[in-house]
């Protein structure tokens, strides 16, 4: 434990990294006869293994499970000895960690989540106005990424677009406001989205991608000034009513949230942006009982219940995600429809793409 | 609820003083980073803004509920993101919780100590005009603009005070808020935004009357002068004073949104009750609480903020990327758009400063040549049995050098002999000052003693009475220093509006770098 926490702060450069330790409640377990598992989570993760359902349910299974928490970027940077399973929030790190440490592939992916941009009402229906967006559904809709990404190259401001001067907030230069792409998943995730618009739909993958995409990248986050290095602090200032118009989120924040009732979103609306990235929760087994937990996180029915619960949507078939969220229909696309899913660019280059956009 | 809140206050009114660094006697010595104590099982060491103190109610409602103790240490956040960034705060506290991360974030040895953060409220920056002014300038307060703040400023017709960017966030935060908006960014600043915006800056900053370290002095000196027809600061303070009609302007602010910071020196148990305060905080019986105490604004879109807090929209001004624009924005305002500053220190060199007292006051001037602004007009006034020398240094911009290298100078020059004539030397000071004219005008007072010869307390007393109004809004800094007299110092600091500092806590490097925010 000490020896990571140490390692996890000398590769800080990459940042984000350590957020708070789950501990699996072991007090409370004792004298169950559990094997106690050895994770390192993405920290989007924390708050489903802090879960006091989730640890029953664990348990029910024999497993009890000591989570930490890590940036999934930086996972590779960590000596992994002693751990039974990395289970970064993205799949290209988890591919890395897996050829690093010779883990079998597949790899079991127990659930997924697509990055979505939430707006207040008034920014949304201004951006529909304006053709950078269509709102299919009450609260809901679709953010036109190929249109946005030309009005952010050409510096266009909320003034220029029929409908803000009705809402005050809604001026100067239009950009989704993202978490720091060099310490954060999300913020990286949304490069890679953008980066495969901006180079005609292909992966960013040579170094003449890299310098074609660079310029709209580097737009994109510096007019952001300082930010966030969290997609929760981000998310919980927009619920708050202060903030940016427009900020990308995990699709798993808006669906927790949601269940607790359509009050506490306030008057936000979701926009699934036509090419997004998805964060897929990746488990990279280290050990055999790595592996178990990872298939078991997939397939038991209890635990893939507690997923979709926290908003995230299991693997495989829809029906759970569809039939839990039923009640939210106004706000998600549960079928994903006309959502196109981006490769994501490996980490060496997603990596440059970052440091070159913040530099 | 209400009951429970006010229940809540009572019970804690007892603990406040342990709270904070500001005891009874109103001094403000700057904080002593070891002062945190051991670790302990539930307790949690916070290094926190000062104005968080206000919280102590809501942390003990906190404590009951959860078994965790929150133990604040006040801090300002440029002495905090210094901490943080030579890793001062490891194994010290466990949790930083400070108006904004903005300028943690600009210092990657700092924001790297930080593993998490939580949001627990907000107060945007917003400027508190007198309800007379309002209806004087016509206003319609839903509908104000920077640009209406900065024309009312350049015709003459508003005066402000606000606090020092350069060592607290509400300061930073209006700075950036007032630059973004004159300048006409459209994002986040740049260094050419704010070039450009310098000649409509130096308008806007000719308006300040007030300057302050700390948002409380800035209040009380507010409400001493009458003369001031506006605060710039949080929501959250401007609403806390009477008179004030509090107005966001419609062209964008900057949001403190206080999140509860968890430290990466910090071990998992200590993760796991800063994530519970910070559960607790955030649920809704709480933030019920938080915005009807502070008048801070909620973090659940599920409860409403206090009434008499407008909720129509404001668009957030994005805060600085990098240091260099902040750096930038700070060396200009410090250097040229505000007004400069004339001060007259007033230093003990009597008998009792000879060895190490006096050695410790040279270095301490001398270090704080390092921090004097362009144009800063700088008058050492060393006495014993009475006056010694008077020499007055500026800095000049073009050759900011040669006044600095003079302080250094008269100050090695130091020595130690006589008696302690306080009194006549204050008098002299205030004689040396003249009117205030177009600069923040004030006298630092050292001395390790108490008043020996020379005019007495009543005499000063009757002396200040005599004063002429622009002269009597000078205010007098000391500092208790070696075997003064705390009574005597205070009553000074009080007659004058000044504020008394505590060199004896802390260093006597310290207490002059802390009063910088006040000059």
């Amino acid at each position: 434990m000490r020896r990571i926490v140490g390692i996890v702060l000398a590769v800080l450069l990459i940042g984000g990294v350590v957020a708070a330790v789950v501990e699996g409640r072991q007090a409370e377990d004792e004298g169950t006869a559990t094997k106690t598992v050895r994770a390192v989570i993405g920290s989007e993760k924390a708050a489903f293994f802090a879960d006091r359902e989730v640890v029953d349910a664990l348990a029910a299974k024999g497993y009890t499970v000591r989570a930490e928490t890590s940036g999934s970027w930086a996972m590779e940077e960590l000596d992994l000895e002693g751990y039974d399973l990395a289970f970064p929030s993205s799949q290209a790190p988890a591919d890395e960690l897996a050829d690093k440490h010779g883990a079998r592939k597949p790899l079991p992916r127990p659930f997924y989540s697509p990055l979505v941009v939430v707006a207040h009402r008034s920014a949304a229906q201004v951006l529909a106005a304006g053709g950078l967006a269509t709102l299919d559904r009450s609260r809901g809709g679709t953010l036109k990424m190929g249109a946005f990404l030309e009005a952010a190259r050409a510096d266009r401001t909320w003034q220029q677009l029929e409908g803000a001067e009705k809402h005050g907030e809604l001026t100067g230069t239009l950009y989704v406001s993202t978490t720091d792409p060099e310490s954060s998943n999300s913020g990286a995730l949304y490069l890679a989205a953008a980066s495969y618009v901006a180079n005609g739909n292909r992966v960013v993958a040579s170094e003449a991608d890299l310098d074609g995409t660079a310029p709209l990248m580097r737009k994109l986050v510096q007019v952001q000034g300082a930010q966030k290095s969290s997609s929760d602090a981000a998310f919980r200032d927009f619920t708050s009513g202060v903030g940016e118009p427009l900020v990308l989120v995990y699709e798993s924040q808006v669906a927790a949230l949601l269940k607790e009732g359509v009050e506490s979103v306030g008057d936000l609306t979701l926009l699934y942006p036509d090419t997004t990235a998805t964060s897929d929760h990746t488990v990279v087994p280290l050990t055999g009982e790595g592996r178990a937990l990872g298939e078991l996180l997939a397939t038991d029915p209890e635990l893939r219940r507690l997923a979709v619960a926290h908003g995230f949507r299991p693997q495989g078939a829809t029906a759970e995600f569809t039939e839990a969220t039923e009640a939210d229909t106004a706000f998600l696309n549960q079928q994903l429809t006309d959502v196109r899913q981006a490769p994501v660019p490996t980490s060496e280059v997603l990596r440059e793409m970052a440091r070159r956009a913040r530099g | 609820m209400r009951r429970r809140a006010l229940a809540g206050c009572l019970a804690a009114l007892a603990l406040l003083t342990a709270c904070t660094s500001q005891g009874a006697d109103g001094t403000d010595g700057p904080p002593a980073p070891g002062a945190s104590g051991p670790a302990e099982p539930g307790i949690l060491r916070v290094l926190a803004s000062s104005e968080l103190t206000d919280m102590t109610p809501i942390l003990e409602q906190v404590r009951e509920d959860t078994g965790v103790t929150v133990r604040l240490t006040p801090i300002g956040t440029l002495d905090a993101v210094d901490l943080l960034a030579k890793g001062g705060t490891d194994g010290r506290y466990d949790a930083v919780w400070l108006s904004s991360n903005d300028s943690l974030r600009l210092r990657p040895e700092a924001a790297e100590r930080v593993v998490s953060e939580t949001p627990v409220m907000s107060s945007p920056v917003a400027i508190g005009v007198k309800d007379a002014t309002v209806r004087k300038l016509g206003w319609r307060p839903g509908q104000v603009t920077w640009s209406d703040v900065e024309r009312a400023v350049t015709v003459g017709k508003l005066t402000y005070g606000m606090t020092d960017p350069a060592r607290s966030n509400s300061g930073f935060a209006t700075l950036v808020s007032v630059a973004s908006a004159l300048s006409g960014a459209q994002s986040a600043l740049t260094d050419a935004d704010v070039a450009k915006a310098t000649p409509r800056l130096k308008e806007f900053f000719a308006g300040q009357k007030l300057t302050s370290g700390s948002s409380g002095w800035l209040a009380s000196a507010y409400q001493r002068r009458g003369t001031v027809d506006a605060l710039l600061n949080y929501e959250s303070v401007l609403k806390g004073i009477d008179g004030l009609t509090v107005i966001r302007p419609t062209d964008g602010v900057l949001t403190a949104d206080y999140p509860l910071s968890t430290l990466a020196s910090t071990n998992a148990a200590t993760r796991e009750d800063v994530r519970r305060v910070a559960e607790a905080l955030r649920s809704q019986g709480t933030q019920r609480e938080i915005t009807a105490l502070t008048n801070r604004r909620p973090v659940l879109a599920s409860v409403p903020p206090a009434a008499g807090l407008d909720t129509s929209r404001r668009r957030e001004l994005p805060s600085p990327g990098s240091r260099s624009v902040a750096d930038g924005l700070l060396d200009s305002y410090e250097n040229d758009l505000r007004r400069p500053s004339r001060t007259v220190y007033v230093l003990d060199t009597s008998g009792s400063m000879a060895g190490e007292r006096l050695s410790r006051l040279k270095q301490a001037l001398t270090a704080l040549t390092g921090d004097f602004r362009d144009r800063e007009e700088v008058t050492l006034m060393p006495f014993g049995s009475d006056v010694k020398q008077v020499s007055t240094h500026v800095v000049d911009p073009a050759d900011p050098r040669s006044g600095l290298d003079g302080i250094r100078r008269d100050t090695e020059r130091l020595t130690a002999q006589g008696d302690t004539a306080i009194f006549t030397t204050l008098e002299k000071a205030y004689d040396h000052l003249g009117g205030g004219g177009d600069t923040f005008t004030s006298i630092v007072l050292m001395t390790d003693g108490e008043n020996t010869t020379g005019a007495d307390a009543a005499d000063f007393d009757r002396f200040y009475g005599s004063l002429g109004k622009a002269r009597q809004e000078i205010p007098v800094f000391p500092i208790l220093f070696g075997d003064s007299d705390r009574a005597e110092l205070a009553h000074i600091a009080e007659l004058t509006g000044g504020r008394l500092f505590d060199a004896r806590k802390g260093s006597l490097d310290g207490a002059f770098e802390e009063i910088r925010g006040y000059q």
